[in-house]
């Protein structure tokens, strides 16, 4: 008996515990995606995407088909097997190189297929003279257009055509009582092996440190792409104790500031912002001429950006993020435009290496009172789940929980200023939310670091690349609806290894009976899927506890 | 007596062949056999009865066809040694390999020629062979049918209608001696032709040009254009007979000339082997053993999720027999498999007999209740149904989505999906499978062309030659395809090569099959592995009952080897619906699973059982309520209450099964006094036998004869009597030269508008001429009432109501005679 079932779905089905389980893992990981891992079966799904992944890492349809024959439990459906093939088959018919005369050129190894699409609408724009009958010249403007294209037409584009070296600057890791952990130099090394490409690792895997690697490999000018300014300032922080960087030479590319220096970090909001129907700030892509462009946090890189960066093709890029599942979809762009998966490590395994703190994940079911659920039953649907999330109910309980974990460093996250403020009140704990100062912010972060206070309630703006070492417990009270990402965020706070190594907790509290319950229900799934045990707890039980 | 003379018909040659060969020929030809024949000269007249020749014909294998054909352009009846030549050629172009053809060939013509004796197409011995007139005419090459051979006519059938002296002139040209008569004129040119050094001479004199045109003919066709005053290497052909002119446009190239560029041979490729199946790839028997038996374990659950779907009333019957395309997408959709795919399974649990119309007045498709019984069979017997069933069937599952020859759309299940050579063909394909040795997975082209050699014409019938492309359109080639494609799908095959279950059941029968199958198929796993994400996977097919259960218990997210459910709140309702209750879904869930269950999915067990039937839902005819809960414990306890079924939902109401009317009823017998309550909770106040319909009207009588007439309908009635009468008498004053009485007034049309309109003033009636919309002259006495636009309104005398006429109709007016009016 083997140890991986090959469903009709094209999900496969690996028993973890099985013997041969890591083995099989590892064949499999580069052409499937890791879809779900709770503790028994891990789900793996085989796109045409992670198969093109796979093609790009360098295998062929043969490794795959026998990796799946050599472990699937059960045969494996023939016509599964031919599917596998054609796609993969597909990848690289098609190749983007350089030509010494007419420059950036499309060459193919099939005939019929570059017929196949310069007949499409969408590729004659992009495409200039047919050379030959095998290469037809590409606008050298258009080698990123010309890529998502292909993809979209099921023929994605092999990209040779290389990269500009870009303004050489002297970069160095700065390796004092400290190293790169081995996964980290793993993701350096893929990615600087493929050239471009996304590196998967999990909140508080140490995703900064993979830039500077990548940086330090690159030692040119690098324009990094954050989320928003805190982001920007941890950046900054950590690439001046980590590299050989100076603060001199790192620009903050901000609504506040705008320096553009040998390293120039800049924010997806300053960059998407829009006057008089242009974008002001993209010179900042031509201000210099980058060697490296870094974008953290992938999976949330907003439309526009992926715009501007078709038009960086010949320059390296490096995408980091935690996951690759976009909640609009758009993951072929970011195959087609950053470039594929070059390293990805599941989080139970950083995990386990100790890396990354374990967490236990509870779900606090609170029972409403009476009037509550009359008032929740009578709400209008789109006040619903505001209400539900907000009642007073749920106050009292986080309040509990609070009090419970009285001296440890607690974070409460949620949704609603005003119950944010309301609990601000009521925990006597500072709020962060939106019109909180850059300063204010970074002020609280660090009494948070320090110690000084250990209950902070933070809105969404926190929920991303902040870094609370010390947070060992989060209480969520309101979310954005259903959303899996920021589930993942939130999770990723308390994540971050402690100093005494102990477990974090991760409390999300949920109103019975209400779209609180469904939200959560799909949240949860999601934390079970990431192989996180979670259980789910009456207040009352909870509450008689303490 | 038939060892001395030769047999001089066919029927003699029959007479003369042993029982064991009479039997043969009724084997290969059955339709020889109804009604049997009388006598054997009834059977050989039949068997050269054009149908059943070319039943016969289309049988035959290619190089049996191609002997035929060479019979055909030889001379009847001809020796075996020119039946050689013409297959093998007489040497003259020896090539490379040309004698190892010729040497296939020799080694081949015996079967060939024994298989057109068997089928009584050629008789006679060695030296005389004769074909059948009839398959001989079919055949022999003409200009309505060109012979696969590509030869034309002989010189004597070219030259039938040719003139004498034309003959003559042709011999000069060729360096013949000139005969008296046509007929020997014919002889001495055909003496030519067939001559291989004479004609080698002839040839060598023509012209480069020349040669070229006959090599364009010599292959066939062998017909060609010409004008009137063709260029000079035609006409050199043409004078010296190797063209013959079969119309003023068209020349022949004659069979003997042709024969002899051809170096003798009537095919261009005789094709004496069949072509070998080549095999596409090599795989290990093992392996393709267990992937067939996967796909046939996916074949059986396919087919049960198929029926399952249609378990509470499957899909309606079109009216014209069949599945609808939305229900077909339906069920592919459901099945996750594509159109055809879905057709295949449709089509293969009807022929199984699993699925049948229902027989109701609003017919569905619907489960046997032989699937029960095929549900209760261990799965490699399913197996063997489902595979028998389809070796034997006639539908085609591939026809469906097409459309037949009169342009209908073929649907699944529907009508005209039968096929009688499908399992011939689908037989040949897998006997040709399993021809190959185990393991081997045959080049689907090859086996196809295979096929075509084995019946050419039935190929080359419905469309494509002999050496068509990749998507065959004639009949059997396509459900040769079919057949591949299929077998893959019910694990007759595996990953392209023949099982050997399926071996054993072609061989043997479906309980060899079945055991062979047996072994193969993975185990019922008595347990599923839980999950904190509310999954359980089932790393194998479950049993049956446990399948069951879990079915119901979750959601179905994922198929294939394993199974993967998963709990959703609704999925735990519709078990708690089914009669579970939550201790017993506990329980199920902690002996099937091998992990411990996880502390999530016995929360949701709880928190859904916990909410399941809170709230009540029931029938009631009608209620009984009362503030006084003792007196409705007094009305429970009362036996004379039984009947009305009465049950307490709460202290103060009972719910009643009884009409409101005989609940009032009862209790008042019981020596209450309930008041009726309307739907808003009013006392219903209650007057005795007070039914009413809706407003009615009374009913109109109905008299005998007219109704009498009333005084104004009886004043008007007389006013118009007497009006017609004055119009018809009416003295006019300004026509004094009136015509005969009835004639029209005729006036201008401004004297009409001048004395209409002083009448409309005056109030006095006139007399008018009127000609009506078709065409009809009237006359009419009117008082004009107004004159504007046209028209004139007034009241009409003669019809005795308010009339409105054109001025433009009025043909004149008149003045009513002073004394008449009034």
């Amino acid at each position: 008996m083997s140890c991986l079932i090959v469903q009709s779905d094209k999900t496969l089905l690996l028993e973890v515990d099985h013997d041969m389980a890591d083995a099989c893992r590892r064949a499999i990981a580069p052409f499937a995606e890791l879809e779900r891992a709770p503790e028994h079966i891990h789900t793996y799904r085989v796109t045409p995407l992670g198969l093109w992944n796979a093609r790009a890492a360098g295998h062929d349809a043969e490794q795959v088909v026998d990796a799946l024959v050599e472990y699937s439990r059960y045969p494996v459906p023939h016509a599964l097997l031919v599917d596998i093939a054609e796609t993969m088959a597909r990848y690289g018919r098609l190749t983007l190189s350089k030509h010494p005369v007419h420059g950036l050129v499309l060459t193919t190894t099939d005939r019929p297929v570059l017929e196949e699409i310069l007949r499409s609408k969408k590729v004659q724009p992009l495409v200039g003279a047919r050379i030959d009958p095998d290469t037809v010249a590409v606008h050298p403007s258009e080698r990123g257009q010309i890529k998502q294209t292909l993809l979209k037409l099921g023929w994605p584009a092999e990209d040779l055509a290389g990269y500009v070296d870009g303004e050489a600057h002297p970069i160095e890791l700065d390796q004092n009582g400290w190293a790169l952990r081995p996964y980290q130099k793993q993701a350096v090394e893929g990615f600087w092996h493929g050239g471009s490409g996304v590196v998967v690792l999990p909140c508080g895997a140490g995703k900064t440190l993979v830039g500077a690697g990548a940086m330090a490999e690159a030692k040119a000018t690098t324009l990094i792409l954050v989320t928003n300014t805190v982001s920007a300032r941890q950046w900054k922080h950590e690439l001046v104790k980590r590299t050989s960087l100076t603060e001199d030479e790192i620009g903050e590319y901000s609504g506040t500031r705008k320096e553009i220096r040998p390293v120039t970090i800049a924010t997806y909001q300053v960059l998407t912002t829009r006057r008089k129907g242009v974008y002001p700030h993209l010179e900042l892509f031509d201000s210099r001429d980058w060697g490296l462009v870094v974008y953290d946090e992938v999976h949330l890189l907003p439309a526009p950006v992926f715009k501007f960066t078709a038009d960086l093709q010949a320059r390296r890029r490096l995408g980091l993020t935690a996951t690759l599942v976009r909640e609009d979809g758009r993951e072929s762009d970011v195959f087609s435009l950053i470039g594929p998966k070059r390293f990805d490590a599941p989080w139970k395994e950083i995990e386990a290496q100790g890396y990354i703190a374990p967490a236990d994940c509870v779900e606090v079911r609170v029972n409403l009172t009476d009037s509550e659920r009359l008032a929740y039953a009578t709400a209008e649907p789109e006040e619903k789940y505001r209400f539900c999330a907000t009642t007073a109910t749920k106050r009292k309980v986080t309040e509990a929980l609070v009090r419970k974990h009285q001296g440890e460093q607690t974070l409460v996250i949620g949704q609603y200023i005003d119950q944010l403020d309301e609990l601000g009140e009521h925990l006597d704990a500072p709020v962060i939310k939106g019109e909180t100062t850059n300063a204010q912010r970074e002020k609280l972060f660090g009494a948070f670091r320090e110690g000084e206070i250990s209950v902070l309630v933070v809105s969404k703006v926190a929920n991303f690349s902040i870094d609370l070492p010390e947070a060992t417990v989060a209480i969520q009270v309101s979310g954005t609806f259903g959303s899996r990402q920021e589930e993942a965020q939130r999770l990723g706070r308390v994540l971050r290894p402690k100093a005494d190594g102990h477990e974090a907790r991760f409390y999300s509290v949920v109103a019975r009976d209400t779209i609180d319950q469904d939200f959560a229900a799909h949240r949860q799934r999601f934390l079970a899927e990431q192989g996180y045990a979670y259980r789910i707890v009456d207040a009352d039980e909870l509450l008689a506890e303490s | 007596m038939g060892t001395t003379t030769p047999p001089r018909t066919l029927a003699e040659a029959l007479r003369a062949r042993g029982d064991e060969a009479l039997a043969g020929l009724l084997r290969a030809r059955p339709d020889l056999l109804s009604p049997v024949p009388s006598d054997i000269t009834q059977l050989a007249t039949r068997a050269g009865t054009r149908a059943s020749v070319v039943r016969a014909l289309e049988h035959l294998d290619r190089f049996a066809l191609q002997t035929a054909e060479a019979l055909a352009v030889a001379p009847d009846p001809a020796p075996y040694a020119t039946l050689l030549g013409l297959l093998t050629g007489d040497g003259a172009d020896d090539g490379e390999g040309r004698d190892d053809a010729g040497a296939a060939i020799t080694a081949a013509l015996p079967r060939a020629l024994g298989t057109l004796r068997e089928q009584a197409l050629v008789w006679g011995e060695d030296e005389r062979l004769h074909l059948v007139r009839t398959a001989r005419e079919l055949l022999a090459p003409s200009p309505q049918h060109p012979s696969p051979t590509g030869l034309g006519p002989t010189v004597a059938e070219a030259t039938a209608g040719m003139s004498p002296g034309r003959i003559q002139e042709i011999l000069a040209a060729a360096g013949l001696p000139a005969t008296h008569d046509p007929v020997s004129a014919v002889a001495s040119l055909s003496g030519l032709f067939t001559d291989r050094s004479r004609m080698g001479a002839l040839l060598d004199t023509a012209p480069a040009e020349a040669l070229s045109v006959l090599d364009r003919l010599v292959w066939g066709p062998p017909y060609g254009e010409v004008t009137p005053h063709p260029a000079p290497p035609v006409q050199w052909l043409r004078d010296r007979g190797l063209l013959l002119p079969v119309s003023t446009r068209t020349v022949v190239l004659p069979r003997e000339a042709a024969l002899h560029l051809r170096a003798g041979r009537a095919h261009r490729v005789p094709e004496p082997v069949p072509p070998a199946l080549a095999a596409a790839a090599g795989r290990d028997p093992q392996a393709v053993d267990r992937a067939a038996a996967g796909q046939a374990f996916t074949a059986l659950s396919t087919v049960e999720e198929l029926l399952k779907l249609w378990d509470n009333g499957g899909p309606p019957i079109l009216r014209a027999g069949g599945l609808s395309v939305r229900e077909l997408k339906r069920v592919a959709h459901a099945l996750d498999v594509t159109e055809p795919v879905a057709a295949f399974w449709v089509e293969l649990a009807y022929a199984a007999g699993l699925v049948a119309p229902d027989g109701e007045a609003d017919e569905r498709y619907c489960a046997t209740p032989a699937y029960d019984d095929w549900l209760d069979l261990p799965a490699q017997d399913r197996w063997t149904r489902l595979a028998t069933a389809w070796l034997a069937a006639t539908r085609t599952a591939g026809l469906v989505g097409g459309q037949d020859a009169k342009g209908r759309a073929l649907s699944a299940l529907g009508p005209e999906l039968d096929r009688s050579a499908a399992p011939e063909v689908r037989r040949r394909v897998l006997d040709l499978f399993a021809s190959l040795p185990p393991g081997t997975a045959p080049d689907p082209q090859t086996l196809l062309a295979r096929l075509r050699w084995e019946r050419p014409l039935r190929a080359s019938a419905s469309g494509s030659g002999p050496s068509s492309g990749d998507t065959p359109s004639d009949l059997r080639s396509r459900i040769a395809l079919w057949t591949v494609n299929e077998s893959e799908l019910l694990g007759v095959t595996g990953r392209g090569a023949l099982s050997s279950q399926a071996r054993a059941l072609l061989d043997g029968g479906p309980a060899q099959a079945a055991a062979r199958l047996a072994p193969l198929l993975p185990e019922p796993l008595d347990h599923v592995l839980l999950q904190a994400d509310l999954t359980a996977v089932a790393p194998g097919p479950l049993e049956r009952p446990l399948a069951e259960t879990l079915s119901v218990l979750a959601d179905i997210e994922s198929k294939g080897g394993a199974t993967v459910y998963r709990f959703t709140p609704g999925s735990v309702r519709r078990a708690l619906d089914a009669g579970l209750a939550a201790a017993d879904l506990h329980a199920f869930l902690a002996t099937h699973s091998r992990t411990p269950v996880p502390q999530p999915l016995s929360y949701l067990v709880d928190d859904v059982a916990r909410r399941h039937g809170h709230l009540r839902i029931g029938a009631a005819s009608a209620y009984v309520r009362c503030d006084d809960e003792a007196v409705l414990n007094e009305i429970l306890a009362d036996k004379r209450s039984a009947a009305l079924r009465l049950r307490r939902l709460a202290p103060t109401v009972l719910a009643a099964q009884s009409e409101p009317g005989a609940l009032l009823e009862g209790l008042r017998e019981m020596g209450y006094a309930p008041a009726a309550e309307s739907a808003e909770g009013d006392v219903l106040i209650a007057r005795a036998g007070a039914r009413r319909t809706p407003p009615r009207r009374p009913p109109v009588p109905v008299p005998e004869g007219p109704p009498v007439p009333d005084a104004t309908l009886l004043t008007a009635a007389v006013r118009a009597v007497r009006a017609g009468d004055t119009a018809a008498r009416a003295v006019h004053r300004d026509s004094p030269d009136a015509e005969a009485p009835g004639a029209l007034p005729r006036t201008s049309p401004a004297e009409t508008l001048a004395t209409v309109q002083a009448a409309a003033m005056t109030g006095s009636a006139v007399w008018i001429g009127y000609v009506s919309a078709d065409g009809a002259a009237s006359q009419r006495v009117i008082a004009p009432v107004k004159v504007e636009g046209g028209f004139v309104t007034g009241y009409d005398h003669t019809a005795d109501e308010v009339r409105t006429y054109p001025l433009h109709r009025i043909t004149g007016v008149a003045e009513l005679a002073d004394d008449q009016t009034g």
